[in-house]
């Protein structure tokens, strides 16, 4: 009755495990352990450990031709939907007021965008190609949709550890920038103490602000229309109070349920052959090094500021300028109250940090013209 | 939109309000205008409001005329403009007897009470704003006078958040 065929059908599960795909059961295990007990980003964290498990199970039917995961990642991260629409949540739960009350922060959003592009030269010197090394680039923004959606077009067999290097670090935040302004502030700068300065922001501004970018940016940097029209569209929907349904249900509902899939579609995509390759670990280290180099860039431009206003400005309020919006700017607000309890910057670091998070997004649509993407 | 005119001691405040949404409010006070957000709408029953009710529901409002502003609806006169508070003193108030709210948000805590003695920068309460946590620490030494907020009330910059006794 039971031949050799037989056997050989019921443990063709076992025969068909290979290496690579245990060491990548083993890398999900430490997502799903950083999402559930380090509590590192686990919204995303754990449904891409969930969805890099799944995919190396030995001839996963999910990553099959009809596989769901597969359905997932056509149906929104090879086209770039996902991350467009996470983009609303983003834009309806941001609050440019502090930005609208200090404008010049956006001076800090722009120079925490440096790091990208030297990381970029970087990454082409280690021999990446140059839609690659953008790509890598862009992780120093610490905006996972944004490092998403650039990847999407430049670099997709990239997306995987490129998406799990930009939300890692955005989850190292509170670890990785403190040392990074210690490094490039002295104690007396990051004394100087910044008065709120209460400047009533009148509703229509707030409401004309992002029309007002969709178009400029948009004409500007054709590539960052998609991005900065979705943001925008969000922040539009929440400062106008005219669709508070469409709002809440942008910021939570939706924003939660494409959260999940585009966390099992990404995961999908680090499979075994294609996931373990020296260049992986080029791409973490590379990514690191963007991030810590954008917050290097933002403190240096805030000195420059501050000098510039006549010791003003303090200058840690410039390591908000990358993206993680909002948590760079609690950070910073941190560091400034270890040192003066008095010192109140959060608003100025909020400005900086919602600059940072336009910023960014104009750094993808940059990136994405000078690789002559798209089409 | 609706508009009361009150009369709070010896001024008159004429107020607009314009509900823009279940929990959002245009303001206009005294020219000024204000977007207010509802955090809590409660009815208190049969209760008589006397000087010293503390309000149920919080909204964003400026300082002084507190206790008398607390039996009003959605709005709270600006009376003395925060503005002019916040251009002169530093950060976190520090300013003669009382300290102030060194940014607009909601109080958390209230870790003081009136009597208690505080070493300066000690927590006196938990401030949130943009949604942080940010804890207030006492301006000086000294022994408390007075608390003016609540938990829950929403304060802007400048507004009075407690009074040290003069010694």
């Amino acid at each position: 009755m039971i031949d050799q065929e037989t056997i050989g059908l019921l443990l063709k599960g076992v025969n068909n495990v290979t290496w690579q795909s245990l060491v990548m059961i083993g890398v999900s295990f430490v997502l799903l352990y950083l999402a559930i007990v380090k509590d590192y980003e686990p919204l995303l964290l754990l449904p891409i450990g969930a969805g890099c498990l799944l995919a190396n199970l030995p001839l996963s039917p999910l990553i099959g031709e009809e596989g769901m995961l597969v359905a997932l990642y056509h149906m929104g991260v090879g086209n770039e939907m996902f991350p467009l629409l996470i983009f609303i949540g983003i834009g309806a739960l941001t609050d440019f007021g502090p930005l609208l009350e200090n404008p010049r922060l956006v001076l800090l959003g722009a120079a925490g965008q440096f790091g990208i592009f030297l990381t970029l030269i970087l990454a082409l010197l280690l021999g990446f190609t140059p839609n690659e090394a953008a790509s890598i680039g862009i992780i120093g923004a610490i905006d996972g949709p944004t490092s998403i959606y650039v990847s999407g077009i430049l670099a997709p067999h990239m997306l995987g550890p490129i998406t799990v290097a930009a939300y890692s670090y955005m989850s190292l935040v509170p670890i990785i920038l403190p040392p990074v302004i210690h490094l490039m502030t002295t104690k007396e700068e990051r004394l100087i103490r910044m008065p709120y300065s209460s400047r009533k922001i009148s509703r229509r501004t707030r409401i004309l602000f992002p029309i007002i970018v969709t178009v400029l940016v948009g004409t500007l940097v054709p590539f960052a229309t998609p991005l900065i029209g979705m943001l925008m569209l969000g922040n539009l929907m929440k400062e106008s109070g005219a669709v508070e349904r469409l709002t809440k249900a942008s910021a939570a509902e939706i924003a939660n349920t494409v959260t999940l899939f585009l966390g099992l579609a990404i995961g999908s995509t680090m499979v075994g052959a294609d996931f373990l390759k020296p260049s992986t670990l080029f791409i973490l280290v590379l990514g690191l090094l963007a991030f810590a180099l954008d917050g290097c860039a933002g403190v240096f431009f805030a000195k420059i500021l501050n000098w510039l206003s006549g010791g003003k400005i303090n200058p840690i309020i410039g390591a908000a300028g990358i993206s993680a919006f909002p948590m760079a700017a609690r950070v910073v607000q941190r560091v400034a109250q270890e040192e003066d309890f008095e010192n109140f910057l959060l608003m100025h670091a909020m400005g900086a940090n919602a600059a940072g998070q336009v910023a960014s997004v104009v750094a993808g649509g940059v990136v994405l013209a000078l690789m002559g993407a798209g089409g | 939109m609706r508009r009361y005119t009150m009369n709070i001691g010896d001024r008159e405040f004429v107020v607009d309000v314009q509900e823009l949404a279940a929990d959002q409010f245009s303001v206009v006070v005294g020219g000024e205008s204000y977007e207010v957000n509802l955090s809590a709408d409660e009815s208190l029953g049969e209760a008589i409001i006397t000087p010293d009710i503390k309000s149920g529901g919080s909204v964003r409002a400026a300082a002084p005329a507190r206790k008398e502003a607390a039996a009003k609806p959605a709005a709270a006169p600006a009376a003395s403009a925060p503005a002019a508070a916040s251009a002169r003193k530093p950060a976190g108030g520090g300013g003669k007897g009382t300290q102030s709210a060194p940014m607009p948000g909601t109080i958390i805590e209230v870790n003081v009470k009136p009597g208690d003695t505080v070493e300066r920068g000690q927590q006196v309460a938990v401030l949130d704003a943009m949604k942080m946590h940010n804890i207030i620490g006492a301006s000086r030494a000294g022994t408390i006078a007075e608390v003016y907020v609540d938990a829950g009330q929403a304060v802007d910059h400048g507004t009075a958040l407690l009074k040290y006794k003069e010694e």
